[in-house]
């Protein structure tokens, strides 16, 4: 199950950074309607739960049933979005302070010319309230479109977000990835 | 550890108070361990987790770690995940097939009946003998089924458990006796943490109806589309506003520590936040509600429910959790999707997307549920806070019983009756050495509580 890591350029890899550092500051600064256009229509955003399987089954890639966390459309994150600005969401009000960490950026070229795919380690600090701090820590895997829909020239095609935690030790998932 | 804690004094039910210490303090948590979760019937796994022989799924009896495990008969035994060498797990996966459970610390190795049949170095580590016989897994001591859901008890004087759930099971079968063939639970399963008394969480589910208009105000706000909506939200067989808004009456049902509540709906219109397939299914699977539940029950497609002490579930949404304590000021939620087993394989998948985007920690819903009792738990940790009583006079006084075949003391939904009752109960069993006497208690306070009611009237 090991991924081909076809390297790209430097120039690249370094607009596409950027483009992900941007984008984890969008979330950061809860600009959250610019965050939406550089998600592309056709987004699939997903998470699903992890679980600990027995030996001989991990040997032989069988594991327990998994289910959703995350399995939204552009529609339900401008949802999430619209909800956030009812006022009345409670698990963000007042909002979440968070820091989106990018790092182990690892791009690949794909089927498409202008599609990539980016594989990153990511950690996600929340603090919340008076004293509430939470770390979500895991790998994302991204689909980057060049597009000429937004300012960057890039979109977010697909989002398949891996928490590392069988039992989420946090009490809600308030924030997006 | 010495002081004595008058439990029945923080619960004033009669006078619909309770003292929040009751969710904070250790001492009634062991108390808990031992006289709620070392007695009660708890559910365990659903049937269809563990269809064949050696299946097996690990969960949790209160703080126990429990495996549950389908035998060679076809019967379904659960044992404490626990060596009996040293204390370590037997099992680590959340679930598989096995046809032995070793422990990885010194290899002791159990059959999937409890059996221990072997032990490292035998002769030369116990040259005197050892009678494994002894030694094996303990087994939790009554197990029992009922509509495929899985319950155990470790006490072996516990009444059985259709007599535990009473009348709860004509509200339980509202979701497990919807079709023929009845009903699976599809996927994984949510798991996380919270940190709040597991009471909070298992007393809305019971008793809490009047929350979901504030609480969730966010969420019905963007998730429920205009009556005129062609391009509805979630899809063209959408429900389009909150059963509250549309429906002209509904009930509470409180009684044996159990509660449940729901709205009287007049077409099989399920709640706003499902896939339109979700809704289609139900409109097209109503005439065989219809015939198996009557008329209530198959239009019954949304409210809560607990199953004292720790069994949740949704109708309409399928979701089904149980609510595991982890200390005074914690509580891991593990949430099932729950349907019927003969809807096509794309509707279950409808049930799985309706069921993570309403609940789960990422939920529309159940996001904003957990903040508030997180918020409270902390509030608790101040002394005269958790020693001031809290208001749950909702609908005091207005019990009844019906005449329209819907069991039980019940109320108007809006009310606290549910909460009232699931509080003495738990304050009866807590300060009761056996099952009959925490019973006679309950039926004492449920029958003053019908009695005034009929004064009122």
């Amino acid at each position: 199950m090991t991924q081909v890591i076809t390297p790209v350029s430097m120039e690249l890899h370094h607009e596409i950074s950027q483009f992900l550092f941007y984008e984890a500051q969008k979330l950061d600064d809860w600009q959250f309607r610019d965050w939406l256009t550089l998600i592309a229509e056709d987004i699939h955003y997903t998470m699903r739960t992890a679980v600990n399987a027995q030996t001989r089954d991990r040997r032989r890639c069988v594991q327990p049933p998994t289910t959703w966390i995350f399995n939204d459309s552009k529609l339900q994150l401008e949802k999430r979005i619209a909800r956030l600005e009812t006022g009345m969401a409670w698990a963000e009000e007042p909002p979440s302070r968070t820091r989106h960490f990018v790092n182990n950026i690892q791009i690949s070229t794909t089927e498409l010319e202008d599609e990539y795919d980016i594989r990153v380690n990511y950690l996600l600090y929340r603090s919340q309230k008076e004293k509430d701090e939470t770390f979500y820590v895991g790998m994302r895997k991204d689909r980057l479109r060049r597009t000429g829909n937004n300012d960057m020239g890039w979109e977010i095609a697909n989002r398949e977000i891996i928490l590392d935690q069988v039992v989420i030790t946090s009490h809600n998932l308030s924030i997006l990835f | 550890m010495n002081k004595t804690i008058d439990i029945q004094a923080l619960i004033d039910s009669k006078n619909g108070q309770v003292t929040p210490s009751i969710y904070t303090d250790p001492e009634i948590y062991e108390l808990e361990l031992e006289r709620i979760f070392g007695r009660c019937w708890l559910f365990l796994a659903h049937e269809s987790q563990i269809p064949k022989a050696g299946d097996f799924f690990n969960t949790y009896m209160g703080e126990d770690p429990i495996v549950v495990v389908r035998q060679k008969d076809g019967t379904v035994k659960a044992f404490l995940n626990q060596c009996r060498h040293r204390s370590m797990r037997v099992s680590y996966a959340d679930s598989g097939n096995t046809k032995a459970f070793t422990c990885p610390y010194h290899g002791w190795s159990y059959a999937t009946n409890g059996d221990l049949i072997e032990v490292p170095l035998e002769p030369r580590a116990y040259p005197q003998g050892l009678c494994k016989s002894k030694w094996g897994l303990q087994e939790v001591t009554k197990i029992a089924s009922y509509k495929g859901l899985i319950f155990g008890t470790w006490d072996e004087n516990a009444v059985s458990l259709e007599e535990y759930m009473g009348d709860m099971a004509w509200y339980l079968d509202g979701v497990l006796d919807r079709r023929e063939g009845g009903t699976e639970i599809v996927g994984g399963i949510h798991k996380w943490t919270i940190d709040c008394n597991w009471k909070f969480a298992a007393e809305q589910f019971a008793s809490d109806q009047y929350h979901a208009l504030f609480s969730h105000a966010s969420a019905v706000q963007v998730l429920g589309a205009k009556p005129e909506d062609e391009q509805k939200a979630l899809g063209s067989g959408q429900t389009a506003r909150p059963v509250w808004e549309t429906a002209k009456d509904a009930l509470q049902f409180g009684q044996d520590g159990h509660g449940s509540g729901f709205f009287f709906t007049e077409k099989p219109d399920a709640n706003v936040w499902v896939d339109g397939e979700v809704s289609d299914y139900y409109r097209e699977t109503y005439p065989e509600a219809l015939e198996r539940l009557g008329e209530i029950r198959a239009l019954r497609l949304a409210g809560h429910n607990t199953l004292f002490p720790t069994l949740s579930w949704l109708n309409g949404t399928a979701t089904l959790r149980v609510w595991h304590p982890r200390g005074p000021n914690q509580v891991e939620v593990w949430a099932f999707c729950i349907t019927d087993k003969n809807a096509p394989e794309e509707v279950k998948a409808a049930f799985e997307r309706s069921a993570t985007r309403a609940f789960g920690p990422a939920g529309f819903l159940e996001q904003d549920d957990s903040e508030n009792w997180v918020e409270i738990q902390k509030i608790l940790r101040g002394y005269r806070a958790r020693n001031s009583q809290l208001c749950m006079e909702m609908g005091m006084g207005n019990e009844k019983i019906r005449d329209d075949g819907v069991p039980g003391i019940t109320n108007y939904i809006f009310s606290e009756t549910a909460a009232r009752g699931f509080y003495q109960h738990w304050a009866n069993l807590l300060t009761s050495k056996t099952w009959q006497e925490a019973k006679a208690k309950t039926d004492a306070y449920q029958k003053t509580l019908v009695e005034n009611s009929k004064e009122t009237a």
